[in-house]
């Protein structure tokens, strides 16, 4: 008996109007964001022709191309260092059994769990009480606070799926474990990696809310915009807003490619053939 | 089954990440707590022990106001998410047939834009000079900009809402999504309306997913310092910019460490309770 339930799908159009409705509140900020920045006045209604001067202007900024950099380069050392922690994480947590496991992967969790500003003052309070002054380094630590988790339980599900079934295949063909995890293991965790990375890397392109408290005169972009807002919002906000925008849909799309069931179907099809 | 205990030499693994659990997690929690209980003169800090910060807390009004204002409106916050995301994943997870999939992607494409982006955005909008008011202008319904948008509690509430709706929309979307769909057949097929089908079968297999789009939205409105920051102005200072405030410009951070704690206490209150309705994970941190 499917025929009721097709039967209903495809109807409720009160559901779909709230639906669109919640798809316009959705998405009506960000196009106002990338509609300012192509506008030669300050509003939009009667826009008068698009301009890319405030573009022009962002390459005129040295301190925010310097921020920028800076961004990229936070996000990339903080990737390198949740993947590596991470996935070691995510091995321990899905192979090793102990008592207070579940307590332990609380504790993982809890920079994922919790108010950034929590996790931010923490750390500024860690690292003045060590004598660290703010820095890149501790912005750097900020990040790989809550890149880990991320990182480890995207591996710790793909590891979870994938049973111990491929591993143990290969130890019975005489594999040692170091070639079981070079051969078997991590081809098949490939995608989790790379999807996890560009997660993180997103996540760690945007974030703010722990920056802003680890942050002394070496900024990233979100803080330095963040100083940028105390002067209103200028059109060149706009324009490095929208950059950002379409920095995150491309990251995402990447994303979206390499997690997700899609991903690991393809993986595995491809090494049967 | 009886829960093993792997052997010593499996434990090594469990070095690099508990390395990082205890330098980035554990230990600076520790010293917040103990800096909790210092006390501020001046420009120093007094390092002997007492409970001078948290009696200042739970004897001056000021602050628990404060504290129940940023529930209240949390809460709030966590009520016009589910509003919003509840029927929205329904009507993906059940109503459309084609391109499922690019729509979820669509509701889930905002939690991974610039949380700056957004905020600006929302400034935008409902500045004096912003989107709304020009509007309004335009449309002759007002002769000069009207300032009720933006700098009070309204203006924090439609931003966060907004923050919060991927974070409501992906725990609730994955719960009905583990939903057998013969359940609903069966449930057709006994006589039930629609209505009665998602009363009595949908909403309480979705319970846990609501309860875990409930708990983030709560903690990530009760916690955030910048929205508050950026667009609440005098009217819309809530327990984040407290916080926030000890550590800047009030220079008292063994007070702020205090504060910090108690909301760390109640977050960590809030999860555990939660924790057995809902999943903590919530579709998130798994693929």
């Amino acid at each position: 008996m499917s025929s009721p339930r097709t039967g209903r799908r495809g109807r409720a159009p009160v559901l779909k109007a709230y639906g669109i409705l919640v798809f316009l509140f959705l998405y009506f900020p960000m196009v106002i964001v990338v509609l300012f920045s192509f506008s030669p006045t300050r509003t939009i209604v009667g826009l008068s022709g698009l301009t890319l001067k405030w573009y022009q202007e962002l390459f005129r900024d040295p301190a925010l191309l310097t921020a920028f950099w800076h961004t990229i380069l936070i996000g990339l050392a903080a990737v390198a260092i949740a993947t590596v922690f991470g996935t070691a994480g995510a091995f321990f947590i899905s192979r090793v059994e102990f008592p207070g496991k579940g307590v332990f992967r609380a504790l993982v969790m809890l920079p994922f769990l919790l108010p950034g500003i929590i996790m931010g003052l923490t750390l500024l309070i860690f690292f003045r009480n060590l004598g660290v002054q703010l820095s890149a380094f501790t912005i750097l630590m900020g990040h790989v606070s809550f890149t880990t988790p991320l990182v480890m339980f995207q591996v710790t599900s793909r590891l979870s799926r994938m049973g111990p079934t491929y591993r143990w295949a290969a130890m019975d063909l005489g594999a040692t474990p170091f070639q079981t995890l070079i051969h078997v293991t991590l081809p098949m965790i490939r995608t989790a990696l790379i999807g996890a990375g560009l997660l993180a890397f997103t996540v760690s392109f945007d974030e703010i809310v722990i920056s802003y408290f680890l942050t002394g005169t070496w900024m990233t972009l979100p803080v330095y915009i963040y100083g940028m807002l105390r002067f209103g919002l200028s059109p060149k906000v706009y324009a490095i807003s929208t950059i950002i925008v379409i920095l995150s849909l491309v990251l995402i799309i990447f994303m979206a490619k390499y997690t997700g069931r899609s991903a690991e179907t393809y993986r595995v099809r491809k090494k049967q053939g | 089954m009886a829960r093993r205990v792997s052997s010593p030499r499996e434990f090594l693994k469990g070095v690099p990440i508990t390395v990082w659990m205890l330098a980035l997690v554990v230990v600076p929690l520790a010293f917040t707590f103990v800096m909790s209980f210092y006390t501020s003169s001046g420009l120093m800090i007094d390092q002997t022990l007492s409970l001078a910060n948290y009696k200042l807390f739970f004897t001056d009004p000021l602050y628990s106001r404060i504290l129940f204002k940023s529930m209240r409106l949390a809460l709030a916050i966590s009520v016009l998410s589910i509003g919003a995301a509840f029927p929205l994943a329904y009507l993906v997870s059940f109503k459309i047939q084609r391109g499922r999939n690019l729509l979820f992607m669509l509701c889930i494409i905002p939690l991974w834009v610039s949380y700056l982006v957004r905020i600006i955005a929302w400034r935008t909008i409902l500045g004096n000079r912003g989107v709304i008011n020009s509007a309004l202008l335009a449309l002759g319904i007002i002769r000069e900009p009207i300032t009720v948008f933006l700098y009070n509690q309204f203006a924090i509430a439609i931003t966060l809402t907004y923050i919060c709706i991927p974070f409501v929309f992906i725990p609730v979307y994955t719960a009905l999504e583990k939903i057998p769909r013969n359940l609903i057949d069966a449930s057709n097929d006994l006589g039930a309306n629609e209505v009665r089908t998602f009363v009595n079968v949908i909403l309480p297999l979705a319970l846990p997913g609501l309860v875990t789009g409930f708990i983030f939205s709560f903690i990530i409105a009760l916690g955030d310092y910048i929205i508050p920051l950026q667009l609440g102005g005098t009217e819309g200072i809530m327990f984040g910019n407290l916080v926030w405030s000890q550590f800047g410009f009030a220079f008292n951070w063994p007070f702020g460490a205090a504060l910090g704690f108690i909301l760390f206490i109640i977050a960590v209150v809030i999860l555990g309770v939660t924790a057995r309705f809902g999943t903590t994970e919530g579709g998130f941190l798994g693929e």
